[in-house]
């Protein structure tokens, strides 16, 4: 393996590292902040390969990767949480968090094997997994959660995901459409702070069950 | 076998049994200075263990020979361990083809089991809690030790620590394979559950580890001096592993010979005290986790474990 694919491989086991960080906190403002990092870590991906490939559409969408992903929206999710950012929890997913941690590591094994009987012939270079796995998890995500936030999360996990199978494979894929898939993710997460303003959605705050010392 | 080699064979089991007690003694210190005190010597783990030789020993009434026997088995468990893994030689001594790594575990578990059984049955409520309690935490530790062996297994294709101990030395690749790093990151946390340290058991001058400690709660003089220097052993040989096969494999002196063994335990000090340091530091920093909170530590040291043997399957090298 030469230098520029270890680098790959090890952008990608933390990108994977985030997604399991996700799956098992429970605190909203921390979920936050660790979507952010993986949009980083992705950004540094997607600069790693513009840096090698000497591709200007890729080092434009890192940049817009930072901005958009690791800041824009992470800054208008932490705003609608601002208030109680410090109560703001899924009480439920608190008690599960060996579950969650456990199901994501299984979902992760069951998805390379989906990914080895189906697309890994068309694509054979290591690593070409992790982006379907990181897709999986995101979909996980949207699916064992109730707060509107953190499924925003989910989705905007799976999004990455899309970007990053993206920078990969199809690096041939013209500048407009990789660009409409960020301002689309823009549009999803404006659509939900909208929809969360209204408090019902985003999920009652459990500030009453907080209070009762479960174990 | 030259004479050479059984020197050192003994030159390895002399060390772990008789610098068991000093890592022991300096991480007592040095935790004291995090909390403001002095602490006690360093050497005070010999002192005590001096003390607890010459005090009377008692056994509970109901007791049977389990009790007596296996603080002596486990002993020698881990005499047996200390000449089998790399501990002052990076080549493998005379009894190293005894048993390979998955050997070692298995070493490993014999002890923590008869000291287990001894815990039953002393018929104390207390050692039996520690007893239950250390195996609900080891149905959960168990599992990651297991997949640890596995990723070390991939990293060389084989399962001997001293194999990957001289891969790891001689290739800057291997070591920062995405493989090694997690597999590193997993046993760490295994090592902090396995040894009692603190986001999963407390010990302290106002409070009685009720894992590890409470297992040796009706063992007295004698037995209790041992399995006292049972730990220290078990924690020093997890250390040695950990920072010779994962963390430090570096600089190991690969010359046959009594001094090249000298100058390892010197080495071998100086990458313990580092990590001693190191394990002071998470101490220092973390708040222990409720009790129904530690499967989920352990859930995350296995997560690592098994993505470290996922990152090999996926990204197809070490």
């Amino acid at each position: 393996m030469d230098g520029s694919a270890e680098v790959v491989a090890l952008v990608g086991v933390g990108i994977l590292l985030t997604a399991l960080y996700l799956q098992s906190e429970s605190f909203v403002d921390p979920l936050i902040r660790g979507i952010a990092v993986q949009s980083l870590l992705l950004a540094v991906l997607l600069g790693w390969l513009a840096w090698t490939t000497q591709s200007v559409d890729l080092a434009i969408l890192a940049g817009l990767a930072v901005a958009v992903r690791a800041g824009l929206i992470p800054y208008v999710l932490r705003r609608q949480i601002r208030a109680f950012r410090w109560r703001m929890r899924e009480l439920h997913a608190a008690h599960r968090v060996t579950g969650h941690a456990l199901a994501a590591v299984a979902l992760a094994i069951i998805a390379w094997f989906v990914f080895q009987q189906t697309l890994a012939s068309i694509f054979p270079q290591p690593g070409a997994a992790l982006p379907f796995v990181l897709l999986v998890e995101g979909l996980l995500m949207l699916a064992t959660r109730s707060n509107t936030i953190v499924q925003v999360i989910g989705y905007l996990e799976e999004e990455n995901a899309v970007v990053y199978a993206g920078a990969l494979f199809a690096q041939g894929f013209p500048l407009f459409v990789e660009v409409v898939v960020f301002l689309d993710v823009l549009g999803v997460v404006l659509v939900a702070v909208i929809l969360s303003i209204q408090r019902d959605v985003t999920g009652t705050l459990e500030e009453a069950a907080l209070e009762e010392l479960a174990g | 076998m030259d004479w050479a080699t059984q020197v050192v064979n003994i030159l390895q089991a002399a060390t772990v049994l008789l610098l068991s007690p000093l890592i022991a003694g300096v991480a007592y210190r040095w935790k004291a200075w995090t909390e403001s005190r002095s602490g006690p010597s360093i050497f005070q783990p010999y002192f005590d263990l001096a003390k607890y030789l010459r005090k009377e020993t008692l056994l509970p009434q109901n007791s049977s020979a389990v009790f007596l026997v296996a603080p002596f088995v486990a002993f020698g468990a881990y005499l047996l361990i200390s000449v089998v893994v790399p501990v002052i030689t990076p080549y493998p001594i005379p009894f190293a083809s005894t048993v390979d790594f998955l050997g070692g575990g298995l070493l490993f578990g014999l002890a923590g089991t008869v000291t287990l059984l001894a815990a039953i049955d002393s018929g104390s409520n207390y050692a039996a809690l520690g007893a239950s309690r250390t195996v609900s935490f080891a149905a959960f530790a168990e599992p990651t030790l297991i997949i640890v062996f596995f990723a070390v297994a991939v990293i060389t294709g084989t399962n001997n620590p001293y194999v990957t101990n001289n891969l790891l030395a001689s290739s800057t690749s291997a070591y920062l394979a995405p493989t090694h790093l997690l597999v590193t990151a997993a046993f760490f946390l295994l090592l902090l559950a396995e040894t009692g340290k603190l986001p999963v058991e407390s010990v302290g001058l106002m409070e009685f580890g009720m894992l590890e400690d409470g297992r040796i709660f009706e063992h007295s003089g004698r037995l209790l001096g041992l399995n006292r220097w049972n730990g220290w052993l078990k924690q020093f040989l997890l250390y040695s592993v950990f920072v010779n096969v994962f963390l430090l494999p570096w600089g190991m002196d690969a010359a046959p010979t009594v001094g090249g063994a000298v100058e390892n335990i010197g080495l071998l000090l100086v990458k313990l005290l580092l990590l001693v340091g190191v394990i002071v530091l998470v101490e220092a920093t973390v708040a222990k986790v409720r009790l129904f909170k530690i499967r989920d530590f352990l859930a995350l040291s296995f997560s690592l474990a098994v993505f470290a043997v996922f990152a090999f399957a996926v990204l197809g090298v070490p």
